[in-house]
């Protein structure tokens, strides 16, 4: 006898269905660790792709609060939590833990450039959902140095980027940046190279283009954390929802870029 | 282009045989990726892709914001000239944005 079936096993399994993608790794899954850096609109719905793919082990970070104006985008938000001020890495760990009771996700409340580098060895992938150049260039950096594959992502209304950089190869974010991204990064720091936010500009978002994003970051995780390196995203892709149109690029490693050249 | 050429010729005498590179302007077109416009640019070897991406950008009005330039699949490095980028006479290049908000 091989066993015993019980009629409908299948479908008390919450993974059953993913379970039956061949090439998907539940098990390396469930082990991989996932350092999670920005709880806003891509955050949110990064953490409800990592809650329902069977990931368990996630970090959360973000040092931001939940405001109203969050609203149009984020999944585990209310207005509730924007009118508590809530921490949006606390909400979110907590809207994960919902969907999926068995994970444990520890949320830190706190500006990525705050946190000890040693968090970067501690994870096995980092999945950017940042707003900003300045940060995404920390965590790109501290990321490469690690040795941890590092997915970003960034919108702006209809329009969406996922770039994989994965070290010791190819480009990485500060690769592909030009005079036009220190335009923009520069403008969030005053004279005194203290961060104001204030001058951050207001970008178009909504939750399409969010979900799209979050989704193609999230499966390239999956594929990287299952052994399947060789059907990653080469380097970057751009999405353009208004000509429903999707193209890769390839964006070459800068000689100069720091990144690069440190030790 | 008259000018540059013009400079050319008076130096066209054999003591001139360290004469420094003469670039001579060409056309490239830049397409705006989100209208589909296209604009075309009078460019020299030396001038570079974040100079280009500068003009396209002021000549669209867009609005302040991270933008790269494209050439088929290929994201071109800000700091490259166009020699250093092989970019060649009616070359298409095209502004993106790059969207940085999460």
């Amino acid at each position: 006898m091989d066993g015993c079936v019980r009629v409908g096993a299948t479908d008390d399994d919450r993974l059953d269905r993913s379970r039956r993608i061949e090439w998907l790794d539940l098990d390396a899954i469930a082990r991989a660790r996932v350092l999670m850096v920005g709880a806003g609109a891509l955050g949110n719905e990064v953490g409800k792709c990592l809650a329902l793919s069977g990931f368990r082990h996630v970090t959360v970070v973000d040092m931001d609060h939940v405001v109203g104006s969050n609203l149009n985008r984020c999944l585990f938000f209310s207005t509730e939590d924007a009118s508590a001020r809530r921490p949006k890495a606390e909400v979110v760990a907590k809207g994960m833990r919902t969907l999926s009771p068995d994970m444990a996700v520890d949320p830190s409340v706190s500006r990525i450039e705050g946190v000890d580098d040693s968090i970067y060895k501690e994870h096995d992938v980092v999945l950017g959902c940042l707003d900003n150049i300045v940060a995404r260039l920390h965590v790109n950096s501290r990321s490469y140095l690690a040795g941890r594959m590092y997915i970003d992502g960034g919108m702006e209304g209809l329009l969406g980027r996922v770039m994989v950089v994965r070290p010791p190869e190819g480009a990485c974010i500060q690769c592909g940046m030009n005079r036009s991204h220190a335009r923009v990064a520069n403008l969030r720091f005053s004279c005194t190279g203290r961060d104001v936010v204030f001058h951050e500009p207001r970008l178009a978002a909504e939750i399409t283009t969010t979900s799209i994003v979050s989704a193609l970051m999230v499966r390239e995780a999956l594929k990287h954390v299952s052994g399947k390196d060789d059907m990653l995203l080469s380097n970057t892709l751009y999405y353009d929802g208004q000509r429903n149109a999707s193209e890769e690029a390839e964006v070459p490693v800068n000689p100069d870029c720091p990144v690069h050249g440190r030790p | 282009m008259n000018v540059v050429l013009q400079v050319c010729e008076s130096h066209l005498t054999p003591s001139c045989v360290q004469y420094p590179v003469v670039t001579l302007p060409f056309r490239i077109k830049v397409k705006n990726a989100e209208t589909g416009a296209a604009v075309e640019m009078e460019l020299e070897e030396e001038n570079t892709i974040d100079e280009i991406i500068e003009s396209a950008a002021t000549f669209w009005s867009k609005d302040m914001g991270a933008y790269v330039l494209r050439k088929g699949k290929k994201v071109l490095r800000g700091g490259a000239s166009l020699r250093d980028a092989s970019i060649r006479t009616d070359d298409v290049l095209e502004l993106i944005p790059d969207p940085e908000g999460g």
